[in-house]
């Protein structure tokens, strides 16, 4: 970066002063134009996220007046609350589950989709209507699919007597978390067929037909030819959806509200328990301010990974 | 080095005729797989949204029935109108368009320039910026809500759309210029260049040439902005309070009692608060999937 700037500037050649007030200007512009959006970051996310960490170090009660400085005092409570080991926990299995599901649900759809099928286009279509859904609506119709009387599941299981009681999908505390996964999953996964799909379609064709003349059958081809060449797409869309997965709030929200007894209750729902229901604003807080070094450190690899593609292209 | 020895022509011949049979099965077997797996995932992904139609247009007994009915011999409008005289849902389509779409204006506006200053300009702390709008983007709002629903209870400013607007830049702002930036970087930078030695401002040849030939990235950073506004749940449930300033969000979470779920007027509502954006999608399709696969794919 330094070196490039070094490299610009020696670039101009020294009489040329109108060409140095140009750059001048320029810097000055660019400056201007990215003014507001650094006034409002800041103002927005910046100054909240100080008062967040603020709010952390103190015990606000929602409706309090005065918060009292308690030092690392909602942090310890937290960690020896069996409650936030236990959302810990969750938070793993459910950005786990759905990204492993998503990943291989939309890789198989987008290389299904990649073949000349007729009427891909319809297909490709159909396969995006989950993701131009609202996020609550999905879940709702989900809330509806799965309920007891009348839910159309427990239908159907009852009606091939697979089943004769209705299962309580989202009241079972060993069922609840699978229920939960699959709405994220059918929600997201046609997010990671669309790139992997864009990503499937930038392998030069060259590739698969000199592994075609060498006899490569469509296996070996898929493992020699297409994930090397997709590697850094897939890379980039599991970074970014688990980062979205980890944060994910109204699906469980909606479904469970952590329910049954915790058996879903991720970070942020836990959060959102503990800050409004259960008053604790501060300690509320401290239960993000926890989850945050983990998504920072996915941040920065998903913006390096970025980045990198950048200059490649 | 040793020469390797060469099969009998007619050996080689049928060896290469069963690799021929062989590669052929096994791409019969691929295409079945695959026709079977796609029939069943395009029949996952359009379920529900086939039985949130169906149980929209019930008669109000059969959506809370025992029996789910999976067709409709009887189509009726009760559950939208229940919902529009019963419920203010009409007022909560109104501020969640409103909403919406001055967050899109907004945010588009501030982030066409933000994105043209990080992707065209060079100086000292770009990177930076753009590293840190990067990080805004994906900054978690489970951690922002509570801050910003404790400052805009100090201010009076809970219940107000205004403020929600402003929130929703909060994400809005970072995702577009984010969005805008690799959009702004495929055009070829030669383009401006000619217009500058021309004699054109940097004003000018941003206004005239590059936003122009960025119509359609400008095009999908709105649509997407649109549909994060319009689907927002966290902020718009905590901020807002009174029914009459509800998003539609929060309103149709409004229809369940407890236990008592409205099926019928909830899937009504989602029905309505669905078609925009399924609108929006299919009449821009190629213009979405381009930003998706842009965003993700090239950054």
């Amino acid at each position: 970066m330094a070196t490039r700037t070094v490299a610009a500037r020696q670039a101009v050649p020294e009489p040329q002063r109108a060409q140095r007030v140009r750059v001048n200007r320029d810097t000055r512009f660019a400056y201007a134009l990215l003014f507001p959006t650094v006034f409002l970051i800041l103002l927005l996310v910046g100054f909240p996220f100080l008062r967040a960490l603020w709010l952390s170090f103190h015990k606000k009660l929602l409706g309090a007046q005065d918060a009292p400085w308690i030092g690392l005092g909602n942090y310890s409570s937290l960690i020896h609350d069996t409650a936030f080991w236990a959302s810990v926990k969750n938070t793993m299995i459910f950005t786990g589950g759905s990204i492993a599901c998503k990943l291989l649900l939309g890789l198989t759809v987008a290389l299904i989709l990649n073949e000349a099928l007729p009427l891909r286009a319809l297909w490709r279509s159909i396969v995006l209507l989950p993701y131009a859904m609202p996020t609550l609506v999905s879940v709702l119709v989900w809330k509806w699919m799965y309920n007891d009387v009348g839910g159309v599941f427990n239908y159907l299981l009852q009606k091939s007597t697979i089943r004769e009681t209705p299962t309580l999908w989202l009241a079972d505390p060993s069922k609840a978390m699978g229920a939960v996964i699959a709405v994220n999953v059918w929600r997201g996964f046609p997010f990671f067929v669309i790139t992997i799909l864009a990503g499937l379609q930038a392998v030069p064709q060259e590739l698969y037909d000199a592994a075609k003349v060498d006899g490569a059958g469509v296996w070996s081809r898929f493992i020699k030819v297409t994930l090397p060449g997709i590697t850094p797409v897939l890379a980039v869309v599991t970074l970014f959806s688990t980062i979205l997965t980890f944060n994910d709030f109204s699906i469980i929200w909606i479904l469970t509200r952590g329910g049954p007894g915790g058996a879903t209750d991720v970070l942020s729902t836990l959060t959102y328990k503990i800050a409004i229901p259960g008053l604790e604003l501060g300690k509320g807080v401290a239960v993000s301010v926890l989850m945050l070094p983990i998504l920072v450190a996915f941040i920065i690899l998903l913006n390096r990974f970025m980045n990198q593609r950048e200059e490649i292209a | 080095m040793t020469v390797k020895p060469i099969a009998a022509p007619s050996v080689a011949q049928a060896s290469v005729q069963k690799r021929i049979v062989a590669y052929r099965a096994q791409r019969i077997a691929f295409r079945t797989f695959g026709w079977v797996l796609l029939a069943a995932i395009l029949l996952i992904a359009l379920f529900p949204v086939y039985f949130m139609t169906i149980t929209a247009f019930h008669p109000p007994t059969l959506a809370t029935a025992r029996v789910p009915t999976l067709f409709t011999t009887h189509p009726t409008l009760k559950a939208f109108r229940d919902l529009i005289h019963q419920y203010p849902y009409m007022t909560w389509m109104r501020n969640t368009v409103l909403v919406s779409v001055c967050s899109t204006i907004l945010s588009v506006s501030f982030a066409t320039f933000a994105a043209y200053s990080l992707s065209r300009l060079r100086y000292p702390g770009r990177q930076v910026f753009s590293n840190a709008v990067f990080l805004v983007y994906l900054f978690p709002s489970t951690l922002l809500f509570i801050p910003i629903f404790i400052v805009c209870k100090d201010l009076h400013l809970l219940d107000k759309l205004p403020a929600l607007v402003a929130v929703y830049l909060t994400f809005s702002i970072p995702f577009s210029v984010y969005l805008l930036k690799a959009y702004f970087l495929s055009i070829p930078r030669e383009l401006e260049d000619a217009a500058l030695v021309d004699g054109a401002t940097r004003w000018e040849s941003m206004t005239k040439i590059i936003m122009p030939l960025a119509t359609p990235g400008i095009a999908v950073a709105c649509i997407y902005s649109f549909t994060l506004a319009w689907n927002e749940y966290l902020y718009a449930f905590t901020l807002l309070s009174n029914s009459n300033n509800f998003t539609l969000a929060p309103g149709l979470t409004k229809l369940i009692f407890g236990d008592v779920f409205l099926w019928g007027m909830i899937m009504a509502g989602g029905l309505l608060m669905s078609i925009p954006l399924l609108v929006l999608y299919f009449a821009a399709q190629r213009f979405i999937v381009a930003g998706l696969a842009a965003g993700a794919v090239k950054g």
